[in-house]
């Protein structure tokens, strides 16, 4: 009997991954179909779709990728169910690393904006867990109290220089989550974040046994504060570049990973596609949703998942606990 | 001895009030003139009739849509929001001028210190009118009334200026002039050519909705422009959220942007030019193909008078009259 169920079970799963990623896959092709201008109006339409279309669709797999798989790797490290970037601070950081440099250094290119908010972001990160480190009490709540916290006085430092250099109403602007702006051109470094993924991947097993803590991963074999720097460096950049290219992007990394771990338990390796399928459709419906209601004008993506994202966690939070 | 010493005393009793009257005698016609001339005029303001002095002594003025006629005129003012002014006119804001600050926080106790007779408030600091009044109840708010003519409350503004500081017939010139210029854009406009209102920030396109907003919005009711794009703005003072995309859609043979971060002299920022020009989207849009962008002065944003209007519809009367 329990050998049926569990080949049945396999079976299962077997074809649910590219079921999802069909699903996925129609998504993706809806997005691309969904603006404004008819493609179909003149011989202008086509052009549209490749100036338009393809990039900003292209920005929503990888941010949406890049900040659900971020998300499960600071739950992993810090072995907290409700860390995500934005609330570790690290998007906060990042934040900052961005203003800076556009005030002491303006004439810097997007690529060197990118590798200070990263680095920022990074710092942040480390002085996040240097700070986790010295609190005794780490229960599931304190730790992401802690990191909003920290979050909280590194961006009221941020918008004190904003005010103070007359940089506020860009400020809301850059760090406002939308692709409405995403066009050829202003997308492509996002790449990177693909990269970030890949390389999340290859290195999943060991993620996933720093998530036991740190005595387990020891005594197996695996170099600890070397995987959590490695981890917080994968983030830091992720949600570095995403900062800078679209802003933040709120409960993609909480929502997303914790969805997967509730239906499929804690294997890194085996959940990443799953993440990145679940962060991909989130933000590209939330995305849908926004370019739909208003138009032509656009709602931005970071308010439509602030709303959906919320909703979608606490009936989570509720159904599990009436299951028991 | 008493009765020797009696008048003596009463003798300089008299001499002591004799000396006491004719020393307030002097200073009543010491002062006199100046009460002469302190008279009063009475003004209708956004809340009503108020009685107000003429020329007052010590102004303070906070509307910046004030600012270029104030300054214009000579007039003096003993506390002013220096952030607020930059460097546009140095009249008004030298080193014995109280600092009132932004209005996001606002200095009130420098314009108790200012003790003024007269304070301009409204627009930005429509927030502290009460606490305004507190201080002197002599103050005014004359700002354009949202819902109202546009072109008719910047004329009342510089009407009721020129009562204030007896200058009605100046007044009277600056709305000529304004009617004259409105007059001319008016006749230039082939009446049928669709037109979208932009603002520029942050590297990003944001869309001015006809009738509202600062400046652009304000056009398309004052010249009957036809909107190449009708729909009721949510954010009237920053514009909507909207993609170039929508922009080519809606293929406006006109474009008026004001690009709000050009007022700041920020190095390195994106301008609106770059932006609108610059984008592959938008190159097929006639406006885009013909050069017909008319961009607002980059001290627009700051000034916002009956001048910058002025000047702004001039400056679009020109354009029009250019592509006939």
């Amino acid at each position: 009997m329990s050998t049926v169920a569990t080949r049945s079970a396999r079976r299962h799963s077997r074809w649910a991954l590219p079921c999802a990623f069909v699903l996925v896959a129609g998504l993706v092709v809806a997005s691309l179909f969904v603006g404004v201008y008819d493609l179909g109006r003149d011989e202008f339409g086509g052009e549209i779709f490749w100036i338009s279309r393809v990039p900003r669709t292209i920005a929503l797999v990888l941010a949406g990728c890049a900040m659900s798989v971020s998300g499960l790797i600071m739950q992993l490290l810090v072995q907290n169910r409700f860390v995500e970037p934005s609330t570790t601070g690290t998007a906060e950081w990042a934040a900052l690393g961005l203003l800076l440099t556009v005030i002491l250094a303006p004439n810097v290119g997007l690529t060197g904006k990118m590798i200070v908010a990263s680095i920022f972001a990074f710092l942040g990160t480390l002085v996040f867990l240097g700070v986790l480190r010295r609190v005794a009490l780490r229960s599931s709540l304190i730790v992401p109290l802690i990191g909003i916290m920290l979050g909280a006085v590194v961006s009221a430092f941020t918008t004190y220089l904003a005010v103070s250099t007359n940089l506020l109403q860009m400020l809301g602007t850059w760090f406002m989550g939308s692709f409405t702006s995403v066009v050829r051109g202003r997308y492509e470094v996002l790449w990177v974040v693909g990269v970030i993924v890949v390389i999340a991947y290859i290195v999943a097993d060991r993620f996933t046994v720093a998530g036991l803590g740190k005595d387990v991963a020891t005594s197996v074999g695996v170099h600890y504060d070397r995987v959590i720097l490695v981890g917080t460096s994968l983030v830091a950049v992720a949600t570095g570049v995403t900062t800078v290219v679209v802003g933040f992007l709120p409960f993609l990394g909480l929502v997303v990973p914790n969805l997967v771990s509730m239906i499929r338990g804690d294997n890194l390796r085996s959940n990443i596609p799953w993440v990145c399928l679940g962060g991909v459709a989130i933000i590209i419906v939330c995305d849908i949703i926004g370019r739909v209601i208003r138009a032509p004008f656009e709602i931005p993506v970071s308010m439509i998942l602030g709303i959906v994202g919320s909703a979608v966690f606490i009936t989570l939070l509720l159904r599990q606990r009436s299951r028991g | 001895m008493k009765s020797a010493l009696r008048p003596s005393l009463s003798a300089l009793t008299i001499a002591v009030v004799g000396v006491l009257a004719l020393a307030s005698c002097a200073s009543t016609e010491a002062a006199e003139p100046a009460a002469t001339t302190a008279s009063t005029v009475t003004i209708e303001d956004n809340h009503g009739s108020i009685e107000v002095p003429v020329n007052p002594e010590r102004l303070v003025a906070l509307d910046n849509t004030t600012f270029q006629t104030l300054s214009d005129w000579g007039v003096e003012v003993v506390a002013a929001p220096k952030p607020l002014m930059y460097d546009l006119w140095p009249s008004l804001v030298g080193d014995d001028v109280l600092d009132v600050g932004l209005h996001r926080e606002p200095d009130i106790e420098a314009i108790v210190e200012a003790d003024p007779d007269l304070i301009i408030g409204g627009y930005r600091f429509s927030e502290i009118y009460a606490d305004l009044t507190a201080i002197q109840p002599a103050t005014i708010e004359i700002n354009a009334r949202d819902g109202e003519d546009h072109a008719s409350e910047l004329k009342r503004q510089v009407a009721i200026l020129g009562q204030i500081f007896d200058r009605d017939d100046e007044a009277q010139q600056i709305a000529d002039d304004f009617d004259a210029a409105i007059a001319d854009a008016k006749a230039a406009y082939n009446g049928t050519d669709s037109v979208i209102g932009l603002i520029t920030s942050g590297g990003e396109i944001a869309y001015a909705a006809p009738g509202d907003g600062r400046g652009v919005g304000t056009l398309f009711p004052t010249l009957d422009l036809v909107p190449a794009i009708e729909q009721a703005a949510e954010d009237t003072s920053h514009g909507d959220d909207i993609s170039v995309e929508a922009i080519a859609a809606a293929n406006p043979e006109w474009l008026v942007v004001l690009d709000r971060d050009g007022a700041f002299n920020e190095e390195g920022y994106v301008p609106a030019k770059e932006l609108i020009e610059g984008s592959e989207a938008l190159a097929n849009v006639p406006a885009v193909q013909k050069g017909q962008v008319v961009y607002l002065d980059p001290n627009f944003y700051l000034d916002e008078s009956i001048q910058a209007y002025t000047a702004l519809y001039a400056a679009v009367a020109e354009a029009f009259g250019a592509a006939k």
